[in-house]
C-alpha cells in the first residue's frame, strides 16, 4: 500500500500530505480523522452480545459486535481482506511459530499500554481451561505464547497452523490489558470491558440499550460519529417499524420478505451483503444408495435451487455450485453449479440401479439462527418429483444438536456453516471431519487441502482452491445450496456499508451533512 | 390464621420446588447448550469435551442435585450465556415486569368495571350489546396480532408512541394494552353477570324499596358484592397474564422477565431459567396466597376456621 502511494506521490502532493499531516501532530490528533466524532446514531439490532469477555461469546451476534470495542492483532477491511491491526506484520518462522510484530503506541481504554505482555495474556487466558473458554475450539492449536521483546510476539502452535493470523482477527484475537482483566475479575470483564477498539462502552442495561461512545484516541484515527445507541429490538416487526418511524437511524437484519417494500420509500436506504453462511444438505455417503457418486450428483440435478431462491428468499441470495462462499478465498466463479434437470436426476438413479427411486429419511431443524426447515420442505418435493420419497424430520435446533454429536443424524440433513474465517479449507476440512453426521472422506481432497494449508500467503493459496471446487463439485457428497444475502436498512441521516464477512463494524459509520 | 398462613407458606415450598424439578428436566430432555455456546466450527471432539468440563454430560439428576444443594443458599449460579450471577439478573427485570403487568391489570379493571357495570344496569339495551361485542373482540383477538397492528398504526402511521422499548409512559401504553385486551374482556363479562345476580337480590329490592335511588342502590349495595369475584378472577389471571407477558414482552423488547425468561430458555441457559422460575412461581404463590387472604377480609362471611 505504502509503496503504491510513493510510486504516484507528485511533488506537489508530497508537499500537501506534509501540510496536513503538520497540522494534524499540530493540532494533537496524530490520526487519519481530522475532525473530532460529533452527533448520536440509534441502531436496532436483533440481538445484543452475550457478554463483552471477548473469551465467553455465545454466537455469531456477539462476535460481529464486540468488535467494536476491542482490536484483533489482525483484521478485514471493507472487502474482506486479511489486514494488519494490532499487529503490523506476521510470519511463520517455523511450521509451528507464527511471529507477530505488534504496533506501538497503542493504549486500552483505561490507559494501559498495549504490548507483548498483553497478547501473552490474552492468549494464556483464552486457552487456560480454568477460563472455559467458548471460544476454546477455534484457538485449540496454540500451545505457547512467547514474549520476544515488548512488541514481538512468537505463538507456538501444537500442529502447522496457516490459518493463525485469521484466528487472531477480530473473531477470536481480541485483546484484553493483564493490568485491567486482572483487577477487575471475570464478571466484571462481561459488562467493562477495557478493549482497544474505536468505541467504549458508556453504558449496557441488558436487553434495553447499550451505550457506545467515540474513542478519540483510537489508533486508526477517532471514528467519525461521537456516541452510538444501540437497542436491541427483537422482533422483526418492531425493528423495521422503530426504522420507518424515524427512531432509529440503522437497523439489521430485515427478513428476505420486507426488504422490496423498504427499497421503495425514498427515506430509507437498504444494503445487502451475501453473508458467508452456506446452505447445504449433507448426504451421509456411508449409507446406500448415497454412496454412489450418481445418487448423489441426482440430488443435485433434482433441486430447482435457483427457485428456491426465488421463492423463499425473494432473490436475496447467492447460488452456490460448492460448499465455498463467494466471499471465501480462492471461490471460482467458473466452476458451474449442477443444473436443474429432473430428467437428468432420473436418468442417473436408473444408472444407479433405481429407476423407480428410493424412500430415504431427512432432518430439517427450527429455531436456529437461520431458517433451515422451509427450505428443506422444498427440497424434498424436488426429490420427491423424481421419485425419491422422503419422510422429513423437522427437529427444534437444541435438540437436533445432540443428535448430530451423537451421530444419529437421517441420511440426509440440512444445515448451514458460516464461513468466518472466509477460508474454504476451513470449511471443507469441518464438513469432512467424520463426525456429527459428515462422514465424507476423500484421499485426494486431503492431500489438496494439505498443501493449500501449508501455503502461507493468501495470493498463492487462492487459485489452487478451483481443483478443490472442481472436485467437491463432481463428488457431490452435499446437495449444493445458497448462500442468502443479509440486508441492513438506514435512514437518509446515516452513511454505512456493511463489511461482507457480517461483522458490524461501526467505525466507518458516519452521519451525512 | 396464622396456622393458616404458615400452612400455606409450607405448601407454596413444596410447589416451588416441583416446578423447578419439572423445569429442570424438561429443559434438560430438549437438549443441551453445548452446542448453542460452542462456535460453528467445533468438532464432536470439542463438544463432547466442553460438555464433560461444564458437567453436562452428567445425569440429569446429578446436575439437579448439584443445582439444588447450592440454590437453598440463593446461589443459583452463574448464567452460562451472561457468566454474571442468576438471581440478581432475574431480580433486576422484576420491576419492569410489574410496571407492565400491574398497568395492563389496573387499565383492564378500569375498562371492564364500568362496562360490564353498564351492561348489567341496561341488560339487553344497546350499552349491553356493545360492552358484550367489546369483550367478544377483546377475547378472541390475539395479543401478539393486535400489539404489531398497535405499533404500525400508532407509531409508524401516527408517530403518536415509540414503537418499542421501556422509558418513559408513552412506551408502556401499546405493551400494557396488548396484555390488558384479553383480562378486559374476561372481566367485563365477569361484571356482567354477577352485577345481574347481585341486581336480582333481596337486598338490593329491600333497598330499592326503602327509596334509596338507582345510582346508590348499584355502587353502595350491589357492585360491592359483585366485585368479590372480580379479585379472585383477578389473582388467579395474574399467572396467565405473566405468560401473556412473555410474548408481548418479546415483541416490544420489553426488558422484564418474560423476554429474558425466553432467551434463557432458547439458549438452555439453565441457571436464569431455574431462577427465573423460583422467582415467578414464587410471585404467583405469594399473590395467590394474598388474594386469598384479601378474600376472607372483603367477605366477612366465610372465616378460616
Amino acid at each position: 500500500m505504502s509503496s503504491e502511494i510513493r510510486r504516484t506521490l507528485t511533488r506537489r502532493d508530497a508537499l500537501r500530505l506534509l501540510g496536513v499531516t503538520t497540522a494534524a501532530v499540530g493540532l494533537n490528533i496524530g490520526a487519519p480523522a481530522l475532525a473530532a466524532p460529533t452527533g448520536e446514531v440509534k441502531i436496532g439490532l436483533a440481538a445484543e452480545p452475550n457478554t463483552f469477555d471477548p473469551h465467553l461469546t455465545v454466537g455469531r451476534n456477539t462476535q460481529i459486535f464486540i468488535a467494536n470495542v476491542y482490536d484483533g492483532l489482525t483484521a478485514r477491511d471493507g472487502q474482506g481482506n486479511l489486514v494488519p491491526a494490532l499487529a503490523e506484520s506476521w510470519k511463520r518462522s517455523s511450521p509451528t511459530t507464527w511471529q507477530f510484530a505488534l504496533r506501538r503506541r497503542v493504549k486500552f481504554h483505561n490507559g494501559d499500554d498495549f504490548n507483548a505482555e498483553s497478547v501473552k495474556f490474552t492468549l494464556d487466558r483464552a486457552t487456560n481451561p480454568e477460563t472455559k473458554a467458548t471460544i476454546s475450539s477455534e484457538l485449540s492449536t496454540i500451545s505457547a505464547t512467547e514474549i520476544v521483546d515488548p512488541y514481538t510476539v512468537n505463538v507456538v502452535t501444537k500442529t502447522p497452523d496457516f490459518l493463525l493470523p485469521v484466528r487472531l482477527g477480530e473473531l477470536f484475537g481480541l485483546m484484553l490489558s493483564p493490568k485491567h482483566t486482572n483487577a477487575a475479575g471475570k464478571e466484571a470483564i462481561a459488562i467493562k470491558p477495557n478493549g482497544t477498539g474505536p468505541f467504549k462502552l458508556l453504558s449496557w442495561a441488558k436487553n434495553e440499550r447499550l451505550v457506545l461512545e467515540a474513542n478519540e484516541n483510537y489508533w486508526r484515527g477517532a471514528p467519525s460519529v461521537k456516541t452510538l445507541v444501540v437497542r436491541p429490538i427483537l422482533e422483526d416487526a418492531a425493528r423495521i417499524a422503530a426504522l420507518q418511524a424515524g427512531e432509529v437511524d440503522l437497523i439489521a437484519p430485515i427478513p428476505h420478505v420486507r426488504i422490496a417494500e423498504l427499497q421503495r420509500n425514498d427515506k430509507l436506504v437498504v444494503k445487502t451483503i451475501a453473508a458467508p453462511r452456506i446452505f447445504h444438505v449433507t448426504i451421509d455417503v456411508r449409507k446406500p444408495p448415497f454412496d454412489n457418486v450418481k445418487v448423489r450428483q441426482a440430488l443435485n440435478y433434482a433441486v430447482d435451487v435457483n427457485v428456491i431462491l426465488k421463492t423463499l428468499y425473494f432473490g436475496h441470495g447467492t447460488r452456490l455450485a460448492t460448499v465455498v462462499d463467494k466471499g471465501a478465498l480462492g471461490y471460482d466463479p467458473s466452476v458451474q453449479p449442477y443444473p436443474y434437470d429432473p430428467n437428468k436426476a432420473k436418468a442417473l438413479l436408473t444408472e444407479a440401479g433405481f429407476p423407480n427411486g428410493f424412500e430415504t429419511e431427512f432432518d430439517s431443524f427450527t429455531g436456529s439462527i437461520a431458517d433451515h426447515s422451509k427450505p428443506a420442505e422444498a427440497i424434498a418435493g424436488y426429490l420427491q418429483k423424481v421419485g425419491i420419497k422422503t419422510k422429513l424430520n423437522v427437529f427444534e435446533f437444541s435438540a437436533f444438536g445432540p443428535r448430530r454429536v451423537q451421530n444419529q443424524t437421517s441420511p440426509l440433513f440440512i444445515y448451514s456453516i458460516g464461513d468466518a474465517y472466509l477460508e474454504p479449507s476451513w470449511v471443507i476440512r469441518w464438513l469432512t471431519q467424520g463426525g456429527l453426521g459428515m462422514h465424507y472422506k476423500n484421499p485426494r481432497l486431503d492431500e489438496m487441502l494439505t498443501r493449500i494449508e501449508a501455503t502461507d500467503d493468501p495470493k498463492k493459496r487462492a487459485p489452487q482452491y478451483s481443483d478443490v471446487q472442481k472436485l467437491i463439485r463432481d463428488e457431490a457428497p452435499f446437495i449444493f445450496l445458497y448462500q442468502a444475502d443479509a440486508a441492513f436498512g438506514m435512514s437518509a441521516r446515516v452513511d454505512y456499508t456493511p463489511r461482507p464477512d457480517e461483522t458490524q463494524w461501526l467505525y466507518p459509520l458516519k452521519l451525512k451533512g | 390464621m396464622r396456622a393458616y398462613i404458615a400452612g400455606r407458606l409450607a405448601a407454596a415450598v413444596l410447589v416451588i420446588l416441583g416446578v423447578s424439578v419439572v423445569s429442570f428436566v424438561l429443559t434438560f430432555l430438549t437438549g443441551d447448550p453445548a452446542e448453542i455456546m460452542l462456535p460453528p466450527g467445533a468438532t464432536a471432539a470439542q463438544i463432547a469435551k466442553f460438555r464433560a468440563d461444564w458437567g453436562f454430560d452428567d445425569p440429569v439428576f446429578v446436575q439437579y442435585w448439584r443445582f439444588l444443594k447450592r440454590a437453598v443458599y440463593g446461589d443459583f449460579g452463574n448464567s452460562l450465556r451472561h457468566g454474571q450471577p442468576s438471581l440478581p439478573l432475574i431480580a433486576a427485570r422484576l420491576p419492569a415486569t410489574f410496571q407492565l403487568t400491574v398497568t395492563a391489570m389496573l387499565l383492564a379493571i378500569a375498562l371492564a368495571v364500568p362496562l360490564g357495570v353498564l351492561a348489567a344496569m341496561r341488560r339487553g339495551g344497546p350499552m349491553d350489546l356493545l360492552a358484550m361485542a367489546v369483550a367478544l373482540i377483546g377475547q378472541s383477538v390475539p395479543n401478539f396480532w393486535l400489539a404489531i397492528m398497535m405499533i404500525l398504526l400508532f407509531a409508524v402511521s401516527w408517530g403518536l408512541l415509540p414503537t418499542s422499548g421501556r422509558g418513559g409512559i408513552a412506551h408502556v401504553v401499546m405493551p400494557a394494552a396488548a396484555i390488558a385486551i384479553n383480562l378486559m374482556a374476561l372481566l367485563t363479562r365477569l361484571v356482567r353477570s354477577t352485577m345481574i345476580e347481585m341486581l336480582s337480590e333481596d337486598y338490593v329490592r329491600t333497598a330499592r324499596a326503602k327509596g334509596l335511588r338507582e345510582l346508590f342502590v348499584t355502587s353502595r349495595h350491589a357492585l360491592p358484592n359483585a366485585l368479590i369475584p372480580l379479585v379472585t378472577v383477578v389473582g388467579l389471571q395474574f399467572g396467565y397474564i405473566l405468560g401473556g407477558a412473555v410474548v408481548i414482552e418479546t415483541i416490544f423488547t420489553w426488558p422484564g422477565v418474560g423476554l429474558f425468561t425466553i432467551q434463557a430458555i432458547l439458549n438452555r441457559d439453565y441457571p436464569v431459567v431455574q431462577a427465573s422460575v423460583f422467582i415467578l412461581a414464587t410471585a404467583v404463590v405469594l399473590i395467590n396466597l394474598a388474594v386469598d387472604l384479601l378474600y376472607v377480609w372483603l367477605d366477612p362471611r366465610i372465616r378460616v376456621t
